[in-house]
């Protein structure tokens, strides 16, 4: 490729363009967007949306609704979370990492308790004092 | 009525499996690479080509070996990229990356269609503007893989 051809300027100029953007990719996957401390959010469940590639719980805590997110079904399950715990008025408590991104109310839940106790998605992330 | 068609897409008892899967879903997703994939990694070399590189290539072999690879890339995540929006549907019509992203496959397959046909017509020297083309269609396509990409990201 010789560097000196117009076309191949533009074409190599538009491809480091595109490579350029891949680090506004900072994540929703992943934990890079949310915040290194851990918060703890209790509240009533006003809506749930499970599944893959990740499910959703809506909480009222105090009056503001904010969206925990939980894991993907395999990680659920491994942890003893099943839809039956996470229906419409059920109170749940959140553990994990607040989003933060100005004005997002998601936390990323390291553990979710239940009437059946505790159950840890990520139990590497859980702090060790209970 | 869109938004009731997607609720009851979301709501279709294959779509709740996939959905809820542990397997499924993550083999759906490969295989939508796998389309994206085939799709990019022949279409980039094809552009390349057509661009004005590797001139003492011919293309005629190149162009059919390489867009056939690309149209059933295409097709495969194509299909699998549906049955992925379905288990969300009425969360990817509300990303705005998304629809970006749908706008820019649009695109990307009209200015393919062009740059073929106008190949077609005109065998032996490529014409400056399949030339532009090819290098638009590089760049529409490395959009969408971006984009998509960070629908899963926002």
């Amino acid at each position: 490729m010789s560097p000196r051809n117009p076309a191949h300027m533009r074409l190599i100029v538009a491809l480091l363009l595109c490579i350029g953007l891949v680090p506004l990719a900072s994540g929703h996957h992943g934990w890079g967007w949310a915040s290194d401390e851990i918060t703890e959010l209790t509240g009533e469940i006003v809506d749930v949306r499970l599944g893959n590639p990740h499910g959703e719980v809506d909480i009222d805590v105090g009056g503001e609704t904010w969206t925990v997110e939980v894991g993907q079904p395999w990680r659920n399950e491994r942890s003893g979370l099943t839809a039956e715990l996470l229906e419409f008025g059920n109170e749940i408590k959140a553990l994990g990492h607040v989003s933060n991104r100005e004005g997002e109310q998601l936390l990323k839940a390291v553990r979710v308790t239940t009437r059946e106790g505790h159950h840890d998605l990520y139990p590497d992330r859980v702090p060790d004092s209970d | 009525m869109i938004a009731e068609a997607l609720v009851s897409v979301e709501a279709w008892a294959p779509i709740v499996a996939l959905r809820n899967s542990v397997l499924a879903y993550p083999i759906v997703n490969a295989a939508h690479v796998l389309g994206v994939a085939l799709l990019v990694g022949s279409i980039v070399p094809l552009d390349l080509r057509l661009a004005g590189l590797w001139r003492s290539i011919a293309i005629e072999p190149l162009w059919r070996v390489l867009s056939r690879t690309a149209g059933a890339g295409f097709v495969l995540a194509l299909m699998t990229g549906l049955l992925l929006f379905a288990t969300r549907a009425t969360e990817y019509v509300e990303s705005t990356l998304f629809l970006g992203k749908l706008g820019l496959i649009v695109v990307a397959g009209l200015n393919a269609i062009w740059v073929s046909r106008r190949l077609g017509s005109t065998p032996g020297r490529i014409p400056p503007p399949v030339r532009r083309g090819a290098v638009a269609s590089i760049v529409l396509w490395l959009g969408v893989l971006l984009l998509g990409r960070l629908v899963g990201y926002f």
